[in-house]
């Protein structure tokens, strides 16, 4: 059943996301010529802000996971914390690239080490390979997990961080599109796209999240009846 | 535009990737779960 579930949302999700793209490529209006250096290449900001906004997603279950392992010693916690990490990494990655290839095409460059956002960005995107392939290297125990959960609660300080970033220091990366007082420029058709974004990337990245939790699982039942075996 | 195109292109063929690894893990585990079930069904009854 929850097979099912994480499969359908999972793969509604990608369509939603193809959808989007090709509707950022072929429908959505082109932006004003003075005001970027290359206008074409705004377009993949259908594909960098759902995909960033997915990843503050899944680095909040990370947090909440990491909370419920170290704190209730919850199993669940800690399947959330696996999946968190993993979701974060490939949403993390996912932003930061398409970023870079707007960089490349607007600003001449593809990262600036004076941008705050850029910056805490890049830190969590390491942070969710740290405990990725940190858990694969390391065996599961609980001091293990401790130790993986605290990165998780702590490192959590640079969602908000990174949030706010642009607003208090806006240095290079663009300021908020929406919510953002009258620096907001998006019109109707830009914000349809861009919400049938939003809400594939979150459908998409929900199911990875809820297939993840379950493989973990797996890989826990598999270990014990193995274990049990062992002692026979 | 045509840079465009492959970065577009090559993010989706990226996240289909990372989908078809997580279908192909959890199909992996779950026959994997399965076949040693089954030997511990077969284990049981000749013990008895």
């Amino acid at each position: 059943m929850t097979k099912r579930l994480a499969e359908t949302i999972l793969l509604l999700g990608f369509i939603g996301i193809g959808t989007t793209l090709g509707l950022a490529f072929l429908k959505a209006p082109s932006v004003s010529i003075n005001a970027f250096e290359s206008p074409e290449a705004q377009r993949i900001f259908y594909w960098h802000v759902p995909a960033a906004w997915a990843a503050f997603i899944a680095f909040g279950f990370l947090f909440v996971g990491s909370a419920l392992w170290f704190f209730k010693r919850s199993d669940l916690g800690w399947r959330m914390h696996v999946a968190g990490a993993e979701a974060g990494l490939a949403t993390g990655l996912m932003t930061v690239w398409s970023g870079m290839v707007w960089g490349s095409a607007e600003w001449g460059v593809p990262w600036d080490w004076t941008d705050v956002r850029l910056n805490t960005f890049g830190l969590l995107t390491f942070l969710a390979m740290f405990l990725v392939l940190g858990r694969q290297s390391q065996p599961d125990g609980v001091e293990t997990r401790d130790t993986f959960s605290t990165f998780g609660l702590f490192g959590f300080v640079l969602v908000p961080v990174t949030y706010v970033a642009t607003r208090l220091w806006q240095i290079r990366h663009p300021g908020p599109v929406i919510g953002g007082g009258d620096s907001g420029s998006l019109n109707g058709e830009m914000a349809l796209i861009l919400l049938l974004g939003a809400i594939s990337f979150t459908l998409f990245i929900v199911g990875h999240m809820l297939m993840s939790m379950r493989i973990t699982s797996l890989e826990q039942r598999l270990e014990s009846i193995q274990e049990a075996m062992d002692k026979v | 535009m045509t840079y465009l195109a492959v970065a577009y292109l090559g993010m989706l063929i990226a996240i289909g990737l990372w989908t078809w690894t997580v279908f192909s893990r959890s199909n992996d585990l779950e026959q994997r779960l399965q076949a040693v079930e089954r030997s511990i069904d077969t284990i049981e009854p000749e013990q008895e």
